[in-house]
């Protein structure tokens, strides 16, 4: 499995605070090869993205505890589209309802990586999405 | 947030910048033969890690930004020797002012460089020199006693220390601490920070400096003051004594140097990638021999 060279931002956005998630996957992903990028708590949509098309990156993996992943997700893949950067993945992490992962993937997520996931086979899910 | 702009062409500048670091030393020999633009002026900030470069470059950038239109920030991480990615983390030290709408910041990783910058780092420097910005603020990764190849990159020097950063005998070694045009003792509200100032000054005031010749000042600095202010108005004071005093010809001649050796450093990488497994049984003269010639191949 590898990542090698692919830049990935893993993001915070909403007003849920807890990252520890965010920063697992973070670390899984550098030692896949990735190079990453963490936002930081309590980012709205508009940042994430103008940070995603500053760094050029391949993907946005969003890590949303707060439950209001629709919205959040349509608003990042809406502020990259508008900056010019609708080629650039968004993925989805943390607490999702199984019956909104088909919604998700529907209006455009590259993939849908709930927590009860093992690291593995997220990392072979993205890596997939990403080749 | 403001739509992003004063930098009309900020997609496209960050797209370029993903080329120029990912250019096989082929396409980066292929690039410098197309015209050349002037460089931007320069800010390199070194030091060793934990010592506070990315909190002071954002305040750094937000006080320079109000006497500058468009500056840009390349900041470096250390590559894993293991698994060869990346944890970019000094955007996260810049959020005070990473919205701000004529600031471009972008994050890269060391890769195959072991001198504290990064693999085609001289490209991606051209880059930003082709769009126009005012200043470039260049972050090393956090580097030890003698890594100071940025001296030839950049136009003024500030090495950031910290309290902790060592005695008087640890600064009077050789390496970074002579090469430095200003020096920061960062987190100078922590205990020791008042011997760290004197030992660095101590060291500093002992050489001998010509008439004429630039003194490097040594300031503190820390979260809570205003020192910001006066690091800014060292690299105003050191910049107009360069106007005056530089040697822009050695210089050039130094960054030239310093690009060609780059190249050749990862054309090497480049030839131990392709070469067969068996080439590292062999003696080393014969090793030697033989990426020797194909480093004399023209590409």
């Amino acid at each position: 499995m590898s990542l090698k060279g692919k830049r990935i931002l893993i993001a915070k956005p909403g007003l849920d605070g807890h990252d520890v998630g965010a920063k697992i996957i973070t670390l899984a992903l550098r030692d896949a090869g990735a190079d990453v990028i963490y936002t930081g708590l309590r980012k709205s949509p508009d940042y994430i993205a103008r940070v995603a098309a500053d760094e050029d990156v391949d993907a946005v993996g969003l890590s949303i505890l707060s439950g209001s992943h629709h919205t959040l997700l349509a608003q990042t893949l809406d502020e990259l589209a508008k900056l010019g950067a609708a080629n650039i993945g968004v993925f989805i992490g943390g607490t999702i309802a199984p019956q909104d992962t088909q919604a998700l993937l529907e209006m455009g997520a590259l993939g849908v990586f709930t927590s009860e996931m093992s690291l593995n086979d997220t990392l072979s899910a993205l890596e997939a999405a990403l080749s | 947030m403001e739509s992003p702009p004063r930098l009309s062409n900020r997609r496209a500048l960050s797209r370029a910048l993903t080329r120029a670091s990912r250019a096989s030393v082929a396409d980066c020999l292929a690039a410098v033969a197309s015209s050349p633009h002037d460089p931007a002026t320069r800010i390199g900030i070194t030091g060793p890690p934990g010592a506070g470069k990315s909190t002071l470059i954002a305040r750094l950038a937000a006080t320079r930004l109000e006497a500058r239109a468009r500056m840009a920030v390349l900041a470096i991480d250390p590559t894993s020797p293991i698994s060869r990615g990346s944890i970019l983390g000094d955007r996260i030290r810049m959020d005070t002012v990473a919205e701000h709408p004529g600031l471009y910041i972008r994050s890269i990783p060391s890769r195959n460089a072991h001198d504290g910058l990064a693999d085609n780092i001289c490209e991606m420097l051209m880059v930003l020199d082709k769009h126009g910005f005012d200043e470039v603020i260049l972050e090393t990764v956090g580097v030890g006693q003698a890594d100071y190849e940025i001296r030839n990159l950049v136009d003024t020097v500030v090495l950031v220390l910290v309290p902790e950063s060592g005695d008087a005998v640890q600064a009077m070694k050789a390496g970074i601490l002579e090469t430095a045009d200003i020096y920061v003792v960062n987190k100078c509200d922590c205990a020791g920070a008042e011997q760290m100032l004197h030992d660095i000054r101590s060291v500093v005031d002992y050489r001998h400096v010509e008439p004429g010749e630039w003194r490097p000042p040594v300031l503190s600095a820390s979260i809570t003051d205003d020192s910001i202010a006066e690091l800014d108005e060292a690299i105003n004071a050191h910049s107009l004594w360069r106007d005056d005093h530089n040697d822009a010809d050695l210089h050039r001649r130094a960054r030239l140097r310093y690009h060609v050796e780059s190249l050749m450093s990862r054309r090497v990488a480049e030839l131990f990638d392709e070469a067969r497994s068996d080439l590292l049984q062999r003696p080393i003269r014969e090793v030697y021999a033989e990426l020797a010639r194909k480093l004399g191949e023209v590409l």
